[in-house]
């Protein structure tokens, strides 16, 4: 077509540029300044602990993904990892099967994030902030009775090793958010249930005229941030040997924010599975940084603050250039 | 450029604007006199939004000066340009629809009383209010919330506004876009009003007609620059129109051909739904385009999102001859959809597109037939598909991942229409196709939605404008308050004629 070379649109061709590797540069820049600042920096050792501590928020930010990709909110992800982590150990200590076990540790948190999506799909509750907002805390007030206010402890020492120990010189909670990843970024990119996730998100109107199961659609977005989160409760309860009720406190909000610092928009239809990855080994790597160099906890707070804010300012920014 | 005869009450002088490496003004002249109303025409993307924005304090200009009253003027922003006295009006008006009409007049110079507290003097607003209200010829009252009105009284609500701020200049955004014809008439009446208190208005539209029946002037503007202004009466259609486009179009009716109608493709049977839809019913067949009239709220859009099945009905029923010969009784927008059957809405913006997506994903939006394999997207058969439809219906675009945002308005519309004309299309529902488009890309729809007819496609198309009616279609069906209150071949067919049955008079 002769026709369509003539049509310029260059502005916005960089500004997708930009969008896809903004969050790598971040990611990269952070590395580089805390590679001079700290000696203890770059060392296996350390960025192996990074990994490791930084998996857990990355599981828990890719459902968490999912969900803002449909322009919702899950709340109650942290909740839902401390039900969840409570019924393990119970489970675990009534000596059900560690496999058997973890798999219904993760139906269980499908089974509370589809609740969500009920109570906003079938109730038609205004906004997922509020149902998951209640979600949340249905969820740790059950987890607290099911494990009377106080921790389980005593799991199965092969359950440990193997869910916390390492493989192929890799720590496994790594190996686990890896291949969850890379399977949600394949969900995301080539399925039609993934492809309807973003398209509902960015127009639930247009969705639905095109004859996209919108509700169902919803549905499956909510049960996967609680199966993410069920995964979450399995890998904390190996590296913890505990199950405490008050597993996952806060945690949904430092996955919003790797969500957020990794490119994904709250308006919805926008984001990539890579992207919430890089958003959260720079909020994993930023920790760690900061604990090097000897950042106090309360300071931690106040920079990561920061960070999100920035984030989303360069983002509104390069939009804004990439509108004009 | 012809001097009006007053002195211009705003003179726009050598305005140029860039975007990056897109000039969307070049050295632009513009006099708008007091007591004028002067109208603005252009294609979508002539640069009539950058002008307006520039003459309302939204942009800066690169270069170029202004001048009220005879002296040099910088609009620092919006405010600015409306302490001197230039407002704008949107085609959505911005009210706080929470908020009381007396409350939106005032909105950010509401009148206080004495005191550190500056509680707001409720009697004297309502006072401003009724007398801002009065200029615009309206008698609603000022307690009324904002979001219990209509969009027509929403737009004088919103003229007030500007009159109470002291408007002498007030820029109109196509504001008919979504009025009824009774509603627009009414608006017309009122700002010939403004103009003979000595206001002068910028009218911007699309429509010719109402170009024609209402401005005194007209400013043509194509690719950034003024290609015309002249007096509207010294103006003939075919000007105006190859002045927009910079080519001549092809004689809408002369394009209008025979085609052999086929056999019944579409039937609907007694469809209805309480208090909307009365008991309609109707057949098209294959190669037909039956053309859907009525006023706004006749309950078109109803009727074509019942068929579809984006609405259910309470009682009815849909039927599709698939291309076998036998019939499908359709309920959900699924089964619509499964058996050949399309909608291109009314609003493309707010459910017709996927505006964060790209072209190929907004045409492949609803997984053509062979384009999935157990859940798993078929991407190069996807691709294939919005490519051929890229092709098919000509659309202007970077490339088949370029975000369909990017777009114009009438290529974004096209996008909208190329789901819908895959191998499997049977039957065609469009409502206001298009509305917001610009000339040239409206007679290129009209060609394609022609084509899609000879391919054998039954088509139905709802629009307000009579004129597209007249030209695009076989036949016409007439609604009045949700029912089907006349039918009109094309012989038959005429304005007087449809308006007629739209609106039950004799």
């Amino acid at each position: 077509m002769s026709e369509a070379a003539a049509v310029p649109v260059p502005v916005v061709a960089r500004a997708t540029w930009w969008q896809r590797l903004g969050p790598l540069l971040g990611l990269a820049l952070l590395c580089l300044v805390l590679a001079i600042a700290s000696p203890h920096f770059l060392t296996v050792d350390n960025l192996l602990n990074v990994l490791r501590q930084s998996a857990i928020n990355a599981v828990l930010a890719l459902g968490q993904l999912v969900v803002i990709i449909t322009a919702g909110i899950d709340l109650s992800i942290g909740s839902i990892m401390g039900l969840t982590i409570v019924l393990l150990a119970l489970m675990m200590r009534g000596g059900t099967p560690s496999f058997l076990a973890c798999a219904l540790t993760v139906v269980a948190g499908v089974a509370v994030g589809l609740l969500n999506g009920l109570l906003l799909t079938r109730l038609k509750l205004p906004h997922p902030f509020i149902s998951t907002l209640g979600t949340m805390n249905v969820a740790r007030g059950a987890a607290l009775l099911l494990a009377s206010g106080v921790p389980i402890s005593g799991l199965p020492a092969r359950f440990r090793e193997t869910v916390a120990g390492s493989a192929f010189g890799i720590p496994s909670p790594v190996l686990v958010a890896g291949v969850l990843y890379a399977v949600g970024h394949l969900f995301l990119t080539r399925t039609v249930w993934g492809r309807d996730l973003y398209a509902l998100g960015g127009n639930r109107e247009a969705a639905r005229l095109c004859g996209i199961p919108v509700d169902r659609r919803l549905n499956l977005a909510y049960a996967l941030s609680g199966g993410a989160a069920g995964l979450a409760a399995v890998v904390m309860a190996a590296r913890m040997n505990s199950g405490f009720p008050l597993a996952g406190s806060g945690a949904e909000l430092d996955a919003i924010a790797a969500v957020i610092v990794g490119g994904a928009s709250f308006f919805g239809g926008v984001g990539t599975a890579g992207g919430t990855l890089i958003g959260a080994l720079i909020i994993g790597f930023l920790r760690n940084g900061l604990n090097l160099l000897d950042v106090s906890a309360y300071w931690q707070m106040i920079v990561i603050g920061a960070v999100i804010v920035a984030a989303v300012c360069i983002d509104v920014l390069r939009q804004r250039v990439g509108r004009e | 450029m012809a001097t009006p005869a007053t002195a211009p009450l705003l003179e726009v002088r050598g305005i140029s604007k860039r975007f990056g490496g897109h000039v969307a003004l070049h050295d632009v002249n513009l006099a708008l006199a007091a007591g004028q109303i002067h109208a603005v025409a252009g294609e979508n993307g002539a640069g009539k939004s950058t002008l307006m924005a520039v003459l309302s304090g939204a942009l800066r200009p690169d270069a170029g000066v202004l001048l009220w009253d005879g002296r040099p003027v910088a609009l620092g922003d919006v405010r600015a340009a409306q302490d001197l006295g230039i407002s704008m009006v949107h085609q959505e008006p911005q009210l706080v629809g929470s908020l009381s009409v007396a409350e939106n007049v005032g909105l950010g110079r509401l009148p206080s009383r004495r005191g550190p507290l500056r509680v707001v003097d409720r009697a004297l607003l309502r006072k401003q209010a009724r007398r801002a209200l009065a200029l615009v010829r309206s008698e609603m009252a000022p307690e009324r919330r904002v979001e219990t009105l209509g969009v027509a009284p929403r737009q004088l609500v919103a003229i007030a506004r500007a009159l109470h701020f002291g408007a002498r200049l007030i820029i109109l955004d196509e504001p008919t876009s979504s009025l009824s014809p009774a509603e627009t008439d009414s608006l017309f009446l009122t700002l010939r009003a403004l103009r003979d208190r000595g206001t002068a208005i910028v009218y911007i539209s699309h429509r010719l007609e109402e170009l024609r029946a209402l401005a005194d002037r007209v400013t043509v503007l194509r690719d950034g620059a003024v290609v015309m202004t002249a007096p509207l009466a010294e103006t003939g259609n075919d000007g105006l129109i190859l002045a927009m486009s910079g080519r001549e179009l092809v004689a809408v009716d002369a394009a209008r051909d025979e085609r052999p109608a086929g056999e019944v493709v579409l039937e609907v049977r007694g469809l209805g739904r309480r208090g909307r839809l009365h008991d309609v019913s109707l057949e098209v067949r294959a190669g037909e385009i039956v053309g859907l009239a009525g006023l706004v709220g006749a309950g078109r859009s109803r009727m074509l999102r019942t068929v579809f099945g984006a609405d259910r009905p309470d009682r009815g029923e849909v039927r599709v001859r698939a291309a076998d010969g036998s019939w499908r009784r359709l309920g959900r927008l699924r089964d619509a959809i499964a058996a050949g059957v399309g909608l291109v809405p009314e609003d493309r913006r707010a459910l017709g597109l996927v505006p964060t997506a790209s072209v190929a994903d907004n045409i492949g939006l609803v997984t053509p037939p062979g384009t999935r394999r157990f859940g798993i997207l078929r991407r190069a058969r996807l691709r294939e598909f919005a490519r051929r439809a890229v092709e098919a219906l000509r659309i202007k675009t970077r490339g088949l991942d370029a975000p369909v945002r990017t777009l114009s308005g009438g290529n974004q519309q096209k996008c909208v229409l190329g789901r819908w004309v895959g191998p499997e299309a049977r039957v065609l529902l469009l409502d206001e196709p298009t509305r917001g488009v610009d000339v040239g890309a409206k007679a290129e729809i009209h060609r394609h939605l022609r084509g899609l007819a000879h391919r054998g496609l039954a088509i139905l198309v709802a629009s307000s404008e009579l004129p597209e009616l007249l030209a695009l279609c076989d036949r016409i069906v007439v609604m009045r308050q949700g029912r089907l209150v006349g039918e009109l071949s094309r012989e038959q067919a005429s304005a007087p004629e449809v308006l007629r049955l739209a609106t039950g008079t004799r």
